[in-house]
């Protein structure tokens, strides 16, 4: 549509300007008296305030269009800002997706991670266990650690005791030096005496010597007994402080025996731990030694168990040596046994089935035998029948010969001309009856025969059943319909399997079972609309096929015309139609905007400028002044393209009456404005001369 | 077919009526089912339901659902009659005219419960539980059943006893077999009245 607008806006502007054209010529003719009169600048007057009014209409017009383009550049960039929206939202799905990818990864991470959880789990548990075997064995030292304390504590207190001991000792010498410096104080102490008592002998030896006087010589001789008294006393002193240095070397020895004891006692608390060792090494052998005799009386026990079983082995005869050949053997007796019992489930399996089968065959031989009265029964009944036939057939045959007396005697008493015929008949009659009285009686007798005979097939096939029947039947036969019941079972078992997949697939017995259903179902119903459809198509189809051959042909327009009218539907067409005028109302009233608008255009151009500016022909426009002396007085320029960005003068007839003006403003001044405003200016000043 | 109804017929229970409005109540929800999952009708045209503890979807579609309405009365009248041996929903493409899935309800009449008028001993919510299993299997075998890429249409076909008279708005048909068909039994459920085994044949 736009393009068809586009087309119409080109040719309304060329009507237009056609028609201004034309106006123009007339108007020309109208202004060939400038000036002349007022009314005619009334009438201009008021044709511009016309033309203003149009204007203004035309102004609110094509304002509408421009809301209308807008409108549309606003649909577009609606659509625009949609079709980035998609693309968005599309951006917008990838990097969902990508999320999601990246989702599920770390989804696996996790999961692997969790694995590694595990594990570091598991090694957590056995670190556990290997933490717990430690902790135990760390009892186990503490045990031992605090054993070994209490035995350093005892060899504390032992070492405590002798530290005692060793003192006492040191003690007691200490006790002998105390009463060796005794000693030697009382020994000084003598001594001095013994120094005071010389001096005083001394002097009283003197003093006696002097005076001696008996009382005198008394206390001297007390003193003397004294003296000798004391000396003796020294002289023990003496011997003991000769004892003294003795007793230091002895005290000396002592010492060295003390240290030689400690020693001693060292080693000896050595040899003491060395024979509690020896001794508790001694009861662990005495227990070994006593459960040596216990293992002894064991193993003699094991030794006559051994024996006895060395004993069965000679008395069973079995080749019993050592535990593996009796497990050996009680596997193998297992595997007897295991084997035994499978044939004794088999033969109680086939004593089963051979029961079964006995009872079948009891039942069969039950039937044969009640058929077997059946027939007894039947036969009984056939001979009775014989029975009665026989008796009838002698009946008959009494009756015949009674006939044939009668007949006799008719004979005799009658001439046999006169009847004979009549006789002849009745007897021919007669012996037919007769014949087919012997018929039927050989018939019967046939039958009786057959029947004795069917009798005798049933006393032996009940013979033979009970012969089956008896506990030494033949194994063959009973082994034949073993196979048979079990073919016949398996057929059975495949025939339900068959019957079973066919009523899965749906089959069913018609002879029992009809299949019915709703007649309006929605498969006949999608069916048939689909008929209905194709159908429509096919014709439309066809009328189509129609319409290319006439076209094929070089049918008429009408023609195809008409077969596009019937084709489509007449609501299309109106519908299309309306939209044609439309588009011409559209189209008829763009030309006439575009007209008045060009007119209006043109006539302001010529009052403001003063010229006219026509189209001659292509490219070629013509100038004429408002101010022109004549009326064919004008101006013709060519525009050396298309665009009309270079004019050029022509030569006019009137161009030739103006050389210095053009000389001066266009080759000089190149200025065309300048040129046609002189123009103006002179032709205008003519006229006001004039 | 060695299936044995263990009849029991003490304490109060589920009367011949009852079993076979219950039945036909299922036939009329598992069709809907099938419809539903199978595709056979757009699946906005269906709505939510809450029944036997499931959420169902059932058709809003006036059309089948008058169809429906109208099937599941006459199969009312019949279950009652003790006179339909079987339901098969055909599913058919409309295109081919291939018979595409064939869903199977074999229905087990106890006849004897025509005459005596006592009701049988199974409670309803047992009864119910059974028939939430069928459908839950029929919902889950979705996954297993082929795509069904055409347009597909369904119809309803009744087995009933030869000697029944036809009645009106209803024709006799072909059984509408599949060639080559693969087949699944699904589970039943029991009335102690009627027995349904549900199986589903497909191509």
């Amino acid at each position: 549509m736009e393009d068809l607008d586009s087309n119409t806006t080109v040719f309304s502007t060329l009507r237009s300007l056609n028609n201004f054209i034309s106006q123009r010529m007339e108007g020309m003719s109208g202004l060939a008296t400038p000036g002349s009169s007022q009314s005619s600048l009334q009438m201009q007057y008021q044709q511009r305030m016309q033309l203003e009014e149009q204007a203004g209409q035309i102004h609110s017009k094509s304002q509408l269009l421009q809301v209308e383009r807008e409108k549309m550049q606003m649909e577009l960039s609606h659509k625009r800002a949609r079709i980035e929206l998609e693309k968005a939202a599309n951006t917008n799905a990838r990097n969902y997706e990508r999320e999601a990818d990246r989702n599920q990864e770390l989804l696996t991470r996790i999961k692997q991670y969790q694995e590694r959880e595990t594990e570091a789990e598991n090694k957590l548990k056995e670190q556990m266990e290997m933490n717990k075997s430690y902790k135990k064995s760390m009892e186990t030292m503490s045990k031992k650690l605090q054993e070994k304390e209490s035995k350093l504590a005892e060899a504390n207190e032992t070492i405590t005791i002798l530290k005692g001991k060793i003192s006492d000792l040191q003690w007691n010498i200490m006790n002998q030096e105390m009463q060796m410096t005794n000693q030697d104080s009382q020994k000084q102490e003598l001594m001095e005496q013994l120094d005071v008592e010389k001096k005083n002998s001394s002097y009283k030896f003197q003093l006696a010597h002097c005076c001696p006087p008996s009382h005198v010589f008394q206390d001297l001789e007390q003193k003397l007994s004294q003296q000798e008294h004391d000396a003796l006393i020294v002289k023990n002193m003496k011997a003991e402080l000769a004892r003294f240095p003795k007793m230091e070397r002895e005290l000396r020895q002592l010492r060295e025996e003390n240290a030689y004891f400690r020693e001693m006692k060292e080693n000896n608390g050595l040899l003491k731990e060395e024979v509690e060792g020896l001794q508790r090494k001694l009861e662990r052998y005495e227990k070994v030694q006593a459960q040596l005799v216990t293992v002894e009386l064991e193993n003699e026990k094991l030794l006559g168990k051994l024996q006895s079983w060395e004993k069965l082995d000679q008395s069973t005869g079995l080749n019993i040596r050592t535990p593996d050949d009796l497990s050996r053997q009680i596997v193998a007796l297992q595997q007897r046994e295991l084997a035994l019992k499978e044939q004794n489930s088999t033969f109680m399996n086939s004593a089963r089935m051979l029961e079964k089968a006995r009872q079948q065959l009891q039942e069969d031989l039950l039937r044969v035998q009640s058929q077997l009265v059946d027939e007894k029964k039947k036969r009984e009944h056939q001979e009775a029948l014989v029975r009665r036939l026989q008796k009838r057939v002698v009946l008959l045959t009494k009756e015949r010969d009674g006939m044939r007396a009668i007949l006799e005697s008719y004979d005799s008493e009658l001439t046999p001309a006169e009847h004979s015929p009549q006789l002849s008949r009745r007897m021919r009659e007669a012996e037919e009856l007769v014949q087919k009285l012997h018929a039927h009686h050989a018939e019967l007798e046939a039958q009786l025969s057959q029947v004795l005979e069917e009798v005798g097939n049933h006393k032996q096939r009940a013979e033979m059943v009970s012969s089956i029947n008896f506990p030494f039947f033949p194994r063959l036969k009973i082994e034949e319909l073993e196979a048979e019941r079990s073919k016949l079972a398996e057929e059975n078992r495949s025939l339900e399997m068959k019957l079973e997949k066919l009523t899965l697939q749906g089959d069913y017995d018609p002879s029992r079972t009809k299949v019915l259903h709703f007649s309006m179902n929605p498969t006949s119903l999608a069916k048939q609309q689909r008929k209905e459809e194709q159908q429509q198509l096919q014709e439309e189809c066809e009328r189509l096929r129609e319409l290319v051959r006439v076209l094929e042909g070089g049918g008429s327009i009408s023609a195809t015309r008409e077969g596009v009218g019937s084709f489509q539907s007449p609501q299309e067409v109106a519908e299309l139609k309306k939209q044609v005028e439309s588009a011409e109302l559209k189209n008829q009233r763009l030309k006439e905007v575009f007209q008045t608008k060009i007119q209006e255009f043109r006539k302001v151009c010529y009052t403001l400028t003063g010229y006219q500016i026509d189209i001659t022909t292509e490219n070629q426009y013509r100038l004429s002044s408002i101010y022109a002396e004549h009326q064919g007085d004008c101006l013709l320029f060519k525009a050396s393209s298309s665009s009309g960005g270079k004019m050029q003068l022509l030569e006019t007839e009137f161009s030739r009456t103006i050389r210095e003006l053009i000389e001066l403003h266009l080759l000089r001044q190149d200025s065309i404005p300048a040129f046609l405003s002189a123009l103006t200016l002179d032709l205008f000043s003519r006229q006001t001369i004039a | 077919m060695a299936f044995h109804q263990e009849l029991s017929r003490e304490h109060q229970g589920i009367t011949l009526r009852g079993s076979a409005e219950l039945v036909a109540e299922f036939f009329s929800y598992g069709i809907n089912s099938i419809l539903y999952q199978r595709g056979i009708y757009p699946p906005e045209t269906f709505t939510r339901v809450q029944k036997y503890g499931l959420t169902l979807l059932v058709t809003t579609d006036p059309e089948l659902t008058n169809y429906l309405n109208n099937v599941t009365e006459q199969m009312k009248e019949w279950l009652y009659k003790c006179i339909v041996q079987r339901l098969v929903v055909v599913i058919t493409s409309i295109e081919s005219s291939e018979v595409l899935e064939r869903w199977q309800f074999d229905i087990e009449c106890d006849k004897t419960a025509k005459d005596d008028n006592g009701p049988r001993e199974k409670s309803q919510k047992a009864i119910q539980d059974e028939i939430r299993s069928v459908i839950r299997q029929i919902t889950a075998t979705v996954t297993f059943l082929p795509l069904l890429e055409s347009a597909c249409a369904f119809d309803l076909l009744i087995y009933t006893d030869k000697d029944l008279a036809v009645p009106e708005k209803w024709e006799e048909s072909g059984p509408q077999f599949i060639a080559n068909s693969e087949e699944v039994r699904l589970r039943s459920f029991t009335t102690t009245i009627h027995k349904v085994n549900t199986m589903v044949a497909y191509k």
